[in-house]
């Protein structure tokens, strides 16, 4: 394999890098106080826990399926994080318990999933509710502030001269991680294909109802990543947590290109959509837009994101009509 | 042999009917369920049977039942609509400042109310479609859209239950012997969407395109027409409960009705509306909303902590659906039996 080949750019990829740097200078624009090193590190703290999930919801939506409870799974993580920190345990305890914990509870989704044949849209919405009722539950209604150092290490130190958020290292690697994941290995190819067409792949000898449970569990390891990295953000842990990040992630997923249907998508995309996201959102706060308008636009650019294939093929139909009137007449049978 | 003659006349009958008889045992499953946790309850707290609690669980019950009975249109055609709650905060908004304004403003109101729940509904209906976007995802959006616009067009303001009309007030909470006359509004609303499902050429085609849209496509109907109306009824009993709603609680602020996508899907799975489409009832999914008013009350009543009822409700949503699947397992089992003439003898 050559080197060119490691990373080729779709054009929707193109145009997102594209986005993103008119993003950064309409920022510009907007605030004296954008084009800072410092700042600009530290925006990044914006998009680093959504990211996470974002990265773990990506395996997910590629297999065709969808994963709205992964906020909650975030928030039982730092609830049980603080529980640990509340029983002195060392930090490299702490953490495998809470990632152990969090990809069983995506385990579970999975199996509900894969083995019950349940819509994961139904099931992903119940245990958004239940894992949420069950971070309350064994955390109680007090928030936990009281973390060992040790615990915030991930998500509050920056490095190289007290600039790079080691937050932001830990992002990189999981995305490295998982881009190598989905385009590198076995498992990634798997999942496309399941994607693309679950009963060829069935019958092509993949076990599909094991991959689905592999990435369930995967994206609750991811969520629990990101409570360990939202403890170092906020210092606090409560069943509230990261209530309404979904949104975003979502927004980040589906910006980023990967069909919702599953079967197609690359992890650059997601990485680069969070960029963008992450720009905007870093312009429109330095920029005092209040949160209901960013809320606003960003349920706009969810819709253009999922509209992007349905305007795509209209423009196409435009075109096609203006090059030959005669043949337009005939209409397309409608997928139902 | 005599036998083979009798046999499909014998197998028709049952055959017919057993997509109703399980939809039957379904929904009286729900009711027995319901009467169950009620004995629990009136055993644990000796306030749970009087009438005037029983009237507040009707009451609660009421106008959730009415957004139920909306959730569940739409999931019959397959699709979900997570926006119902945002839907119903503008269109209550948006009307109630209305009102505040004009104080003389009498039954327009109901329609301007009506009028904005069916346009953010056929919006709704629009992006699923003709937009082919994921359902959830579509409503996901909306739902931020509708709630973004609820603020910014409120700009941090609420509408006090003072500057609302007294006759708005006044009329939900009128008594008609001793029912409250938002239980009776709600009962009329959900038997009418029921009955037109139920009974109308219309009606019967959300179904059959919930149950097999490809089906439904060689057939004739039109499923994205359809599908666009669902939302749009949707939308409509949504702008209608959001109102109802405002003038129960009085004051209207901007995150009125948040969070009741769960709570309306929760009540439709409970009450036997299938996610995957083309199975259900009205009257199950509002059965749903009184089993989740029950359970809500009841918690208050044991003294139990808030953050139960997301516990409960949401793991209620995940073993509703899989008692559906097991029920559909076990219907497709029989009926290839029958197929295979095993169940004949």
């Amino acid at each position: 394999m050559n080197r060119a080949s490691l990373w080729r750019p779709t054009p929707w990829e193109v145009s997102l890098v594209v986005l993103t740097i008119a993003a950064g200078a309409w920022s510009v624009s907007l605030s004296p106080y954008y084009l800072n090193v410092d700042q600009i590190a530290y925006s990044t703290r914006q998009f680093i826990i959504p990211g996470l999930l974002a990265l773990g919801l990506m395996v997910v939506v590629v297999l065709g399926e969808i994963d709205i409870s992964l906020a909650s799974t975030l928030a039982v993580g730092s609830v049980l994080l603080a529980k640990c920190s509340a029983h002195h345990l060392p930090v490299f305890m702490a953490v495998p318990i809470a990632v152990g914990v969090c990809s069983l509870l995506g385990a579970l989704n999975g199996f509900l999933v894969a083995q019950l044949r349940l819509p994961s849209l139904a099931v992903t919405l119940g245990t958004m509710g239940a894992y949420r009722g069950l971070a309350f539950i064994i955390g109680s209604e007090m928030g936990y502030t009281d973390f060992d150092d040790s615990y915030l290490f991930l998500g509050s130190e920056r490095l190289f001269g007290d600039v790079v958020p080691v937050s932001f290292l830990l992002f990189l690697g999981a995305a490295l991680a998982t881009g190598f994941i989905m385009h590198r290995t076995v498992f990634g190819r798997r999942c496309f294909s399941v994607g693309h067409n679950r009963d060829a792949a069935w019958f092509a000898g993949i076990d599909v109802q094991r991959l689905k449970i592999q990435a369930f569990a995967l994206a609750g390891a991811f969520a629990a990543l990101a409570a360990l990295v939202w403890i170092g953000q906020y210092g606090s842990a409560r069943g509230d947590n990261a209530d309404g990040t979904i949104l975003f992630v979502v927004t980040a997923v589906v910006l980023g290109g990967v069909d919702i249907n599953g079967g197609r998508g690359t992890v650059p995309g997601v990485v680069l959509a969070l960029f963008l996201l992450g720009t905007i959102r870093n312009g429109m706060g330095l920029a005092n837009i209040p949160g209901p308008t960013q809320t606003v636009v960003l349920g706009s650019l969810l819709v253009v994101g999922v509209l992007h294939p349905a305007l795509s093929s209209a423009v196409h139909r435009v075109r096609r009509f203006l090059r030959s009137p005669t043949k337009a007449s005939r209409t397309t049978v409608p997928a139902p | 042999m005599p036998t083979k003659a009798i046999t499909p006349a014998v197998l028709a009958v049952p055959r017919r009917n057993l997509g109703e008889l399980a939809l039957r045992v379904r929904v009286s499953g729900v009711l027995a369920f319901l009467l169950i946790i009620g004995a629990i309850f009136s055993l644990r707290s000796s306030q749970f049977l009087t009438p005037q609690n029983l009237g507040v669980i009707a009451s609660n019950a009421a106008i959730l039942a009415v957004v139920a009975a909306a959730q569940a249109v739409v999931l019959i055609t397959r699709n979900v609509d997570v926006s119902v709650g945002s839907m119903m905060g503008f269109s209550a908004y948006l009307t109630c400042d209305f009102a505040a304004r004009h104080q003389n403003a009498g039954a327009e109101l109901i329609l301007m109310a009506l009028a904005i729940g069916l346009f953010l509904g056929t919006v709704n209906g629009w992006l699923v479609a003709y937009g082919r976007v994921s359902s959830l995802i579509a409503t996901l959006a909306t739902m931020s859209l509708y709630r973004g616009f609820t603020y910014l067009y409120a700009h941090g303001q609420e509408v006090t239950s003072n500057r609302l009309p007294r006759w708005m007030l006044r009329s939900v909470d009128l008594r008609i012997a001793g029912v409250p006359m938002l239980v009776v509004i709600c009962v009329l609303v959900v038997l009418v969407a029921a009955v037109f499902l139920r009974h109308y050429p219309l009606g019967r085609r959300i179904y059959a395109v919930g149950s097999n849209p490809v089906a439904s496509l060689f057939y004739g109907l039109r499923p994205h027409r359809i599908i666009l109306l669902a939302y749009a009824l949707s939308g409509l009993l949504c702008g209608f409960a959001g109102l109802l709603y405002a003038a129960r609680i009085g004051t209207v602020t901007v995150v009125l009705a948040s969070g009741w996508e769960m709570s309306s899907l929760a009540a439709a799975v409970i009450g036997g509306v299938s996610v995957a489409g083309g199975s259900g009832t009205v009257i199950g999914a509002a059965l749903g909303a009184l089993v989740l008013a029950c359970v809500d009350n009841g918690l208050v009543l044991l003294g139990l902590p808030e953050f139960w009822r997301m516990f409960i409700q949401g793991s209620s949503i995940v073993a509703a659906a899989a008692v559906d699947v097991f029920i559909g397992f076990g219907l497709r089992k029989s009926l290839q039996g029958r197929r295979l003439g095993r169940s004949a003898g």
